[in-house]
């Protein structure tokens, strides 16, 4: 019972005293405003990118073949879609097709009669390019196009517009409004979707795939924040501690194990606060976002979301333990930090293997990792979110069960090198750690 | 009643030997002196007793049971090599210092703030830490670790660097603790200290304890056989009196002949007719005793 007391004493005094730092501040509430920062610096040349394509696009068009009849400047949406195909677009019902050839796109098609004059206005960039079609367009199938030296544009979208004006003008008073509405848009609507090893459809649509891959990649990457943040808070009061000669009284009043969950649960408890507020700003910002998957009626994958937090905080003591042990026996911070990357960087290894996991998250690979308990809170919520239904519930309870395990026997370990490096000024020996560890507690120094 | 008692300590640092079977016990409600050089192994008998370290053979007996964990709250302990957060404010360090010992946040930052009026330092409460000179610091950790009341205190070398002032407030904190029945276990190289306030010492070398008992007796115990006397007139010549010696200050050094107590030669130099003033047992000061037991030792 005491032991507890002196722990949450010891958490207490941990969180109150690094959620009142300059630095946890700044950073908690700092994060989001650099990242609103950022992303408007970033976004910055995409709206600017926008706004010029808004402005139209004058490209020639050199016909050869007498295809297209092109009287002046004119857009798709206009002028240049014959009135007969539209007629018969109108009668066979196919107003969606209709509505795609009339989109707006900016993009301005001038007739010239001869290439030289469309060569001159390019190299006087008054238009951004032209098309050449020839004599024999109909057999070859043959189309030049020519633009600036910077910009390469065979595949921008005036490509694609000058082939909805070839294929409106070849397809005019051949075929009915129905087939030249699939021949134009051959795939109109498209719904995605996706049958579990279960049998059972889901949605497969671009909102849901994106949920399904922003879940574990959120979970790791601020699962990874809060590790080495939190690490780095955790190896700096130790280091202080060790400095200021505070590690004798606080022996005097708790045991090594006592100290280190206190710390671990006092500043755990701080980087899940910071965490918190930094999804807080998310979804609060993303709140619009809810309708748009609700109307998409995008599935979340709630057995992901549910295991996301046991496994959270079990893996986070387990890494925690580690690094403050290891940590502990440097004797300044500088020395503490370089100890204790060994677990940062293992810690990493779910994201260096994302593109695996993602692409096979229930191969022979993501099954090995499930059971590394260096690497299973992140596989087992990637598994959980991209098709539960694959992944078997003693294979969560076991998983979860070897975590814990195996976080009891950091947290005994990190306890020992912790006491270990408490006790020591100067950075002990390898043979010394290993004299001291195999000593039992009665005559351990 | 018998506090603290250890019981055939032994400790060694790989091949190095600490404490080589020590065994003394310390009475409840005692200032008892911890006394040794350098390197005698004091640190770690105290580091052992606030179960810091292990013995590799021996055990400690508080309040008359083995001693664990649960027993820590009932000890305070400001050890030599001390410090404080330094980024913190005063009394909320020491709240932390009072609830690692049991009391609840709200009871300790109470008795912070109390113990600073009684250090005459209640003005640096909310001050951080680094702000402190070393001698505020050093009465603040004295106090951060005497606001838990605790039943048995370790107090090594508490009154270093402090002025005569803080020295002196220091010493009534002690005696006070005396009062109100708590033990407390000094640790000091000061020998005035330990005449003026302990009650009892445990004087230890090389790993070995080599004197215990009561200040007094212990100084007795390693005394000549002298008394001081100041008379009116002449020293009457007495067979007991051996070989005195008039001081610059005009009283006799007197050496008393083998077998004869004090008191033999106060009635004989009475009985002779002398007008005394003052008769003084002479007692070995804690200095000379500590020196030659450590001489000793070395030789």
């Amino acid at each position: 019972m005491k032991g507890w007391r002196r722990m949450g004493t010891v958490a207490t005094f941990e969180f109150l005293s690094t959620v009142k730092r300059r630095g946890y501040l700044i950073a908690t509430f700092g994060m989001p405003v650099f990242m609103a920062l950022y992303g408007g610096i970033v976004a910055l040349p995409a709206y600017y990118s926008q706004q010029r394509d808004k402005e139209p696009s004058v490209f020639a068009v050199v016909d050869g073949s007498g295809l297209l009849h092109l009287r002046g400047d004119a857009k798709i949406s206009t002028a240049q879609l014959p009135a007969e195909l539209r007629r018969a677009l109108e009668s066979a019902g196919q107003k969606a097709t209709l509505d795609r050839m009339q989109a707006d796109t900016n993009i301005i098609f001038r007739p010239m009669a001869e290439e030289p004059a469309a060569r001159a206005a390019l190299a006087a960039r008054t238009i951004k390019g032209y098309f050449v079609v020839p004599a024999d367009y109909l057999q070859s199938g043959k189309i030049d196009s020519y633009g600036p030296e910077t910009l390469r544009f065979s595949s921008s979208d005036a490509r694609n517009a000058f082939s909805d004006l070839l294929r409106a003008h070849l397809l005019t008073g051949r075929v009915d409004g129905a087939v030249a509405a699939r021949v134009l848009t051959p795939i109109g609507e498209s719904r995605r979707f996706a049958v579990t090893r279960a049998g059972e459809v889901i949605d497969a649509g671009r909102a849901a795939t994106a949920v399904r891959i922003i879940l574990p990649v959120a979970f790791m990457v601020l699962f990874l924040m809060s590790v080495l943040m939190t690490s780095g808070y955790l190896m700096q009061g130790t280091a202080v501690e060790k400095e200021n000669k505070v590690v004798d009284v606080l022996l005097a009043s708790a045991s090594p194990d006592e100290i280190l969950a206190g710390k671990l649960v006092g500043l755990g408890a701080s980087g899940l606060l910071q965490v918190t507020v930094w999804l807080s700003v998310v979804l609060f910002v993303g709140i619009g976002i809810v309708p748009l998957m609700i109307a998409a009626r995008v599935q979340v994958p709630w057995a992901a979301v549910a295991l996301s937090l046991p496994f959270f905080i079990m893996s986070f003591l387990f890494f925690g333990s580690l690094m403050l042990g290891t940590g502990s026996l440097g004797s300044n911070m500088r020395e503490s930090q370089q100890l204790a990357m060994v677990w940062s960087l293992t810690a990493a290894l779910p994201l260096i293997f994302m593109a695996l996991l993602i692409q096979e998250p229930h191969g022979v690979a993501a099954k090995i990792m499930t059971w590394v308990p260096f690497t299973s809170a992140a596989v087992i919520v990637l598994r959980a979110s991209f098709d539960p239904g694959a992944l078997a519930w003693w294979e969560v309870a076991g998983t979860f069960v070897v975590l814990v395990t195996s976080t009891w026997l950091a947290i005994r370990l990190g306890a020992r090198l912790f006491r270990i490096g408490l006790l020591s000024s100067s950075r002990p020996t390898f043979r010394e750690i290993i004299r001291q560890a195999r000593l039992s507690p009665s005559t351990r120094a | 009643m018998i506090i603290v008692a250890f019981d055939g300590l032994t400790k060694s640092y790989g091949h190095t030997p600490a404490l080589g079977g020590v065994s003394f016990d310390v009475p409840s409600g005692e200032i008892f002196g911890l006394l040794g050089p350098n390197g005698a192994g004091k640190s770690t008998l105290i580091r052992i007793l606030m179960d810091i370290i292990r013995p590799d053979e021996g055990r400690v007996l508080l309040f008359g049971e083995p001693r664990t964990r649960a027993h820590l709250d009932r000890l305070g302990y400001l050890p030599e090599e001390r410090g404080l957060y330094t980024k913190l404010p005063v009394v909320e360090v020491m709240t932390y210092f009072g609830a690692l010992k049991g009391l609840t946040r709200a009871e300790s930052r109470r008795r912070a703030l109390e113990w600073l009026e009684k250090v005459e330092l209640p003005h640096v409460a909310s001050w951080k830490i680094e702000r402190l000179s070393k001698g505020m610091s050093q009465k603040v950790q004295i106090a951060a670790t005497l606001l838990s009341d605790p039943e048995v205190c370790v107090l090594d070398e508490p009154t270093t660097g402090l002025d005569p002032v803080n020295v002196r407030l220091v010493q009534d904190l002690l005696v006070e603790r005396r009062r109100n029945g708590r033990t407390t276990i000094l640790s000091t190289h000061q020998m005035n200290q330990v005449e003026a306030l302990c009650d009892r010492v445990a004087l230890i070398n090389q790993g070995k304890l080599v004197v215990y008992g009561e200040v007094g007796e212990v100084r007795r115990r390693y005394s000549r056989p002298e008394v001081r006397i100041a008379v009116r007139g002449p020293l009457p010549p007495v067979a007991l009196a051996v070989a005195p010696v008039q001081e610059d200050d005009g009283t006799w050094r007197v050496t008393i002949s083998n077998g004869a107590q004090p008191g033999d030669l106060l009635r004989a130099l009475v009985e002779a007719g002398a007008a005394i003033d003052r008769f003084e047992p002479m007692l070995a000061p804690m200095e000379d005793i500590f020196l030659r037991v450590v001489g000793e030792g070395r030789a």
